[in-house]
């Protein structure tokens, strides 16, 4: 079956940064989108111990390439500064490629 | 019985015991914890009690008595807000965002140090006022609104005067900046008054007010009996995160640990003698106290991390949790009960005097 090229962008962050991150998706009209809790260590100390407010979340989002720029630099932009928060980019391919306009 | 006496005999309740032990097991590395789902649960549970309990007792005394202690706790929330402001921003040279978000933290209420409180004064065979759960839960929001409405002015003055250096030419650059900056007042205060806690203090207190003591009977085996027990368990999870915080608290530094015992005592003293002024009992005095001497560390971080997000966590998080509370629940307890013993047996009218002569 033919495999269509678009992208996976993966952001792990700290748990209250979630909503944002979503916020941004959504103002680029990206509606779809997997969440789950994580734990780890990063420039931050570790995370996902204690407080459930402390916890990291992983939000991975399929996208085509021209709505990424715009989401990644609006994401960097608004929300490096202030969150423990890593993103990355990679290529997946999918057999649906109307369902990540 | 002496102060020292009071805290030696608070220290040996179980559930400071248990607190002092969750501590323990966290240093020494033990992977003991609580589960999420119960750590989670044990709040809404104390809440739920106490929103019940509030609310039986306000079917009982009614809705006047509640008004005054009720406006005077706003007053001084807001106050005690701006006064940890004025202190963190020029005494401690913290920055905006710190400054205010330590401020709220402070000046902010703390529903687990609540229902210590509560334990304690039954520890005593002492009652307090039950509408206190209801000022408890309209005093949950006021200080990060304020916090948070004053963080947004400085903001946009800041901004204003950088756009008055910089000239005309990029100011739809910095228009842009100010919208994104400035946090929306409006969704704030819906969140936080939707926010699980206010929601589930508020609603218990409505039920209880509909069922009364009858009602009451049937469901005390788990919200009466079973509340300090429920503490005790919540306190071990509390301990173990105080614990693995105690390395964090260096950081933090001399200032702000000096702040987090000072500022407490001083609030609560304050609390206890104005609560005793506008005629709340002796426990009502302690508990009026504590709920200005607490310093929230559950709501906190969800409300000031999207409020503020510049300010760290670290900070405010860690103070509240790592020293005011143990030393809220440990030491100033007692010290309040006392005050709060002391001045209902002399009368506010010989306070003063009173004061006077422990100073001499």
């Amino acid at each position: 079956m033919k495999l269509y090229n678009v992208k996976l962008l993966t952001v792990t962050c700290e748990i209250l940064a979630q909503k944002n991150v979503i916020d941004i998706l959504a103002k680029h009209h990206i509606s779809g989108y997997t969440t789950y809790e994580v734990e780890g260590n990063g420039a931050r100390g570790l995370r996902g111990q204690g407080l459930k407010n402390e916890k990291n979340v992983k939000v991975e989002v399929i996208m085509q390439e021209d709505k990424l720029q715009d989401v990644i630099e609006e994401i960097a932009r608004t929300l490096f500064t202030n969150f423990a928060i890593v993103l990355y980019v990679g290529d997946v391919g999918v057999l649906r490629t109307e369902k990540f306009v | 019985m002496d102060i020292l006496g009071l805290i030696q005999s608070n220290l040996l309740t179980p559930i400071v015991l248990f607190f002092i032990f969750g501590i323990i097991a966290a240093r020494i590395k033990s992977d003991l914890k609580i589960p999420d789902a119960i750590s989670e649960f044990l709040p809404i549970y104390l809440l739920a009690a106490i929103g019940l309990h509030g609310g039986i007792e306000m079917r009982n005394t009614g809705f006047e008595k509640m008004l005054v202690p009720m406006l005077a706790a706003i007053g001084l929330s807001l106050l005690f807000t701006l006064n940890h402001y004025q202190i963190l921003r020029r005494l401690g040279k913290f920055n905006l965002f710190d400054s205010y978000a330590l401020a709220s933290t402070y000046g902010a209420v703390g529903a687990v140090t609540f229902s210590v409180g509560l334990s304690f004064l039954k520890n005593q065979g002492v009652t307090s006022e039950g509408f206190l759960a209801a000022v408890l839960a309209i005093l949950e929001p006021v200080a990060f609104i304020l916090a948070i409405f004053l963080t947004n002015m400085a903001v946009s003055k800041q901004m204003k005067t950088k756009k008055e250096s910089l000239g005309e030419i990029s100011e739809s650059e910095i228009g842009m900046g100010i919208t994104e900056t400035k946090t929306n007042l409006k969704q704030v205060l819906h969140e936080s008054i939707t926010g699980k806690a206010i929601v589930i203090l508020l609603g218990s207190i409505i039920i209880g007010y509909m069922i009364g003591e009858e009602g009451f009977e049937s469901i005390s085996i788990v919200f009466d009996e079973l509340f300090t027990g429920a503490i005790v368990i919540f306190l071990i999870e509390m301990g173990i995160i105080a614990g693995q915080r105690l390395d964090d608290i260096k950081k933090v530094g001399v200032f702000l640990i000096a702040f987090s015992i000072i500022m407490p005592t001083f609030n609560g003293i304050i609390g206890v003698l104005v609560a005793t002024a506008i005629g709340l009992s002796l426990g009502g005095a302690v508990m009026f106290g504590l709920l200005l001497a607490s310093a929230s560390f559950i709501a906190a971080p969800a409300v000031l991390r999207h409020a503020i997000p510049q300010a760290k966590p670290s900070l405010y998080i860690t103070s509240a949790l790592g020293i005011t509370f143990p030393y809220n629940i440990i030491v100033l307890l007692p010290i309040m009960f006392m005050v709060s013993s002391i001045v209902h047996n002399e009368g506010s009218i010989d306070l003063l005097n009173y004061i006077l002569k422990g100073l001499i």
